[in-house]
């Protein structure tokens, strides 16, 4: 019992709890769907570990969700409900696979240049919408929406019209040489060889996992350590109350949108320079708006934003894997999938049963009365 | 004969395992006035909820006249003649007076509703108990003393007789009180019985016949009004002497702190709310700013504050400007506010009790070390003030949403009253606060104003602005009417006149005491 009273606990007991009863459902309506059910929901479940490169694929894009589930915890923690994050990956792809195409920097100074840039960008992108709520009071849900459309389309005009190969019969950039391609997250260590090479042959998992770690750390001390944190707490639980205690709510809400875009800008940075090796079409898919799942799955809380991106990429993964190894259709595979999203996010899971708890023991009010009475 | 209400026995433990009511015994004879006190907490509108339906009691029984009834929903009271005007209205601003009343139970013609019947069904309800009330304005055009008039003809109107008042003079001005009693006492002429929630002795002496304690759920005792002492009864209800007066050593004037010029403010919608407002607070004293709500004493506090943009005017700090600036910077000229609305300005509820006694430092040492925040000086802090502003809690990590309306205050104080300011300014410090805590906030005050703190106090209780403040000025419709340079000698009826707008000083009467 005071084990349940402590956040971090119920939290975790939440997420497990909505991730079974989601998983339950999902098998149900695959008993619907399928002829061979178990087989496939096998694959759903166990799919991302059955093979090396499967795993592989499932760490890649769990650091993606991680670093735009931590953009995203950040400016809803402000009950801002910037939606940009897809805007600034696809910036942050742009620029930094850019700068990994035509800048002719040896490696080491190439990658964190690229790496900054595609942040820059991405707090750039950021601040506007940021600005025009803060000081015109424009709804930040329309700002960003419009925004990304105006980063999708100056992608899609840079990649086809100036990065792309003039000859080319596909939409895309030439693969980055290696100096614009993140390394390994195995270091080159002469024992450590065979390890590499392994990960290397089958996974995309580059040294954009150890920026993530440092990404979370950052963004959890800055939230619950810093002075711009607490401004930004504070302007989330209740404005009128940071603005009566003298914070400066309009620069906090400004920094929260960009310093959000820090992170997503750095995730579209992974995607061109870690995952895909190339700038190409469609290059996010929507993913800024499934890190909006990882963050409130989290609660908006930093510290349980990989733990949620884990969760999540793996559904996705098992999900990809059920639709390519089963009979179940892509169409069966995305309602199952958005399903597990829905039960996940709702807020009132644990809650409710908490309230059934209650209800019961308020039936023994003798019991009640003991426990309540102090 | 049966008593006329019995509750026997009632017990409400809430699905949080709140108990609000722990086995009371209450009885209402037939034509009484019986007051029903206590703290806030004592479970006093918990168990008038249930006798009006709106609350189901865990166990316990309820007769009426003799008879068991269980009550499903408040239609089902008022069936048997039990009706409860709120401590907030339930009316439809846009609609009359008389459509308001006969809302629910229209009379009709035709389908439609009949105007004509619906104003003389009114205008006999009216002269019948007494109740004045002009049936064709609408509601958002009338005061507050006549919305309460009108709460309670609607549930004549549907045949209640048995009344439930759920601290009905809160809104009122000392002349609008005595016309609500006299009303009261009307009503039980003609039969109905009347039960009445205040946490005013003053008025129990007053109005009641039987009084009824409570305090932590439970009834303490019921006892003949004319039997009981303000200060016995104040001791039933928190269980411990109480000082009901605040002692003031004589004040030592200072020097000017506060001074006001000729400030004007004007809304957003282009009402002008402050109209040419000036006056001065000196170290060491209280000024009570007296008023019905809503004739510009919000505003004011919000302009000094910097929450509003000022109009025109001037305001100076001890010299430093502070109209139009930050509510930062307001602070940092060394004004402490406490709002008028804690839980809208004064706190941030899903925040804990540490970071909410924080928000006005948290940028300065020792709690801002370089980059970061030294959560350990913070939670130091927290304990700190918790000890001292005696803030029931287990702790300084939980929400302050989990406190009582009293400590929750006391949260607020304790930021105020540590940041060691030249002038404070508390908007309606006392408001929805027991007993207890209202004599420890008054004390507070007095405190400060010992310590050379000017203290710029705005209240609508009159009898707190009278006992505490050592100046007194009036506002009525955005201007100051009146000023008392003592404001113990003033009487409660006189001021009662310039809140009304029925007296006013004129500018050159009033120049040589603000």
């Amino acid at each position: 019992m005071n084990l349940l009273r402590k956040p971090a606990v119920r939290e975790f007991l939440r997420i497990i709890i909505a991730v079974s009863a989601a998983l339950l459902l999902g098998f149900f309506i695959t008993l619907l769907v399928s002829k061979q059910p178990l087989e496939a929901y096998r694959a759903f479940l166990l799919g991302p570990l059955s093979r090396f490169n499967r795993f592989g694929d499932w760490i890649e894009e769990s650091i993606t969700l991680t670093l735009v589930g931590l953009a995203v915890a950040l400016v809803f923690k402000s009950k801002q409900f910037s939606l940009g994050a897809e805007g600034q990956i696809l910036l942050g792809a742009l620029v930094s696979g850019s700068i990994a195409l035509f800048v002719p920097l040896p490696g080491y100074l190439r990658i964190p240049l690229a790496l900054l840039a595609a942040m820059g960008v991405g707090f750039v992108w950021g601040y506007l919408p940021g600005y025009l709520k803060a000081h015109l009071n424009a709804n930040e849900i329309v700002s960003t929406l419009m925004l990304n459309t105006i980063a999708l389309k100056l992608y899609d005009y840079f990649l086809i019209f100036h990065i792309k190969p003039p000859n080319a019969g596909y939409n895309a950039s030439e693969t980055f040489t290696k100096d614009g391609i993140l390394p390994s997250f195995v270091p080159p260590l002469p024992f450590l060889a065979d390890l590499r090479a392994r990960f290397m042959s089958q996974t995309n998992i580059t040294i954009m996992l150890y920026l993530a770690i440092l990404a979370f750390l950052v963004a959890y001390f800055l939230m619950y350590r810093t002075p711009f944190g607490y401004e930004l707490r504070m302007i989330g639980a209740n404005i009128k109350f940071a603005r009566y205690g003298g914070i400066n709510v309009k620069r906090t809400i400004i920094l929260a949108f960009a310093v959000s875009g820090v992170f997503a800008g750095l995730a579209g940075a992974h995607l061109a320079m870690g995952i895909h090796t190339k700038l190409i079409q469609n290059i996010s898919l929507g993913i800024g708006f499934e890190g909006i799942v990882v963050a409130l799955m989290a609660r908006n809380n930093p510290l349980f934003v990989p733990l949620s991106a884990l969760a999540y990429g793996y559904l996705r993964a098992g999900a990809d894997i059920m639709e390519r190894s089963s009979d179940v259709s892509r169409e069966m595979v995305l309602v199952i999938q958005a399903l597990i999203i829905l039960l996940v996010t709702a807020e009132q899971v644990l809650p409710v049963i908490q309230q059934r708890v209650a209800a019961r023991r308020e039936a023994q009010p003798a019991a009640s009365l003991a426990e309540g009475g102090q | 004969m049966a008593a006329l209400v019995e509750m026997d026995n009632i017990v409400k433990i809430y699905p949080n395992g709140v108990v609000a009511n722990d086995g009371v015994s209450f009885s209402v004879e037939r034509g009484e006035i019986h007051a029903l006190v206590g703290e806030n907490g004592a479970g006093k509108t918990t168990l008038m909820k249930i006798l009006y339906g709106e609350e189901r009691p865990t166990s316990g029984v309820i007769r009426i006249n003799g008879n068991s009834v269980h009550f499903h929903s408040p239609q089902d009271a008022i069936r048997l003649g039990i009706g409860m005007v709120h401590q907030n209205f339930m009316q439809i601003p846009s609609l009359t007076v008389a459509e308001n009343i006969v809302l629910g139970k229209e009379p009709t013609r035709r389908g439609l509703l009949d105007r004509k019947a619906a104003i003389q069904i009114t205008e006999e309800l009216s002269r019948q108990y007494g109740l004045k009330v002009d049936p064709e304005a609408t509601i958002e055009s009338v005061n507050v003393g006549m919305r309460q008039r009108v709460e309670i003809l609607k549930i004549l109107y549907r045949g209640a007789q048995i009344l439930i008042l759920d601290e009905p003079t809160a809104v009122l001005t000392p002349q609008e009180t005595t016309e609500l009693f006299k009303s009261i006492r009307t009503l039980v002429k003609q039969g109905k019985t009347v039960i009445f929630i205040t946490h005013k002795l003053r008025e129990v002496k007053e109005i009641s016949d039987r009084v009824t304690v409570m305090r932590g759920g439970r009834v303490m005792g019921t006892l003949l009004t004319h039997e009981a002492t303000r200060e016995g009864l104040a001791r039933m209800m928190v269980g411990r002497d109480v000082f009901l007066e605040v002692s003031k050593p004589p004040q030592v004037r200072g020097e000017k702190v506060l001074e006001v010029c000729d400030l004007t403010y004007v809304s957003e919608t282009g009402r002008q709310v402050l109209r040419g407002v000036s006056f001065n607070v000196y170290a060491g004293e209280i000024l009570g700013v007296a008023g019905v709500e809503g004739n510009g004493q919000t505003e004011l506090v919000e302009v000094l504050t910097g929450l509003r943009p000022a109009t025109g005017g001037e305001a100076r700090v001890l010299g430093t400007p502070i109209l139009n600036r930050t509510p930062r910077a307001v602070r940092l000229a060394g004004v402490a506010h406490i709002p008028e609305d804690r839980l809208t300005n004064g706190l941030a509820l899903q925040a804990t009790i540490n970071e909410n006694l924080i928000v006005d430092r948290y940028f300065r040492p020792p709690f801002r070390r370089g980059w970061f925040i030294d959560n350990n000086e913070v939670r130091r802090h927290g304990q700190q003030l918790i000890e001292i502003f005696d803030i029931r809690t287990p702790g300084g990590e939980v929400p302050v949403a989990s406190l009582s309306g009293g400590n929750m205050q006391k949260v607020i104080l304790a930021r105020e009253f540590s940041s060691q300011p030249q002038l404070l300014i508390a908007a309606q410090p006392t408001r929805g606060v027991d007993v207890g805590a209202t004599e420890f906030i008054r004390e507070q005050l007095v405190e400060q104003r010992n310590r050379g703190t000017a203290v710029l106090l705005v209240s609508a209780d009159l009898a707190e602005v009278m006992s505490l403040s050592d100046r007194l000025v009036v506002m009525y419709e955005g201007q100051i009417t009146g000023v008392f340079p003592e404001a113990a000698k003033a009487t409660e009826e006189e001021i009662g006149y310039y809140m009304l707008g029925v007296k006013r000083q004129s500018p050159e009467e009033m120049e040589a005491y603000l």
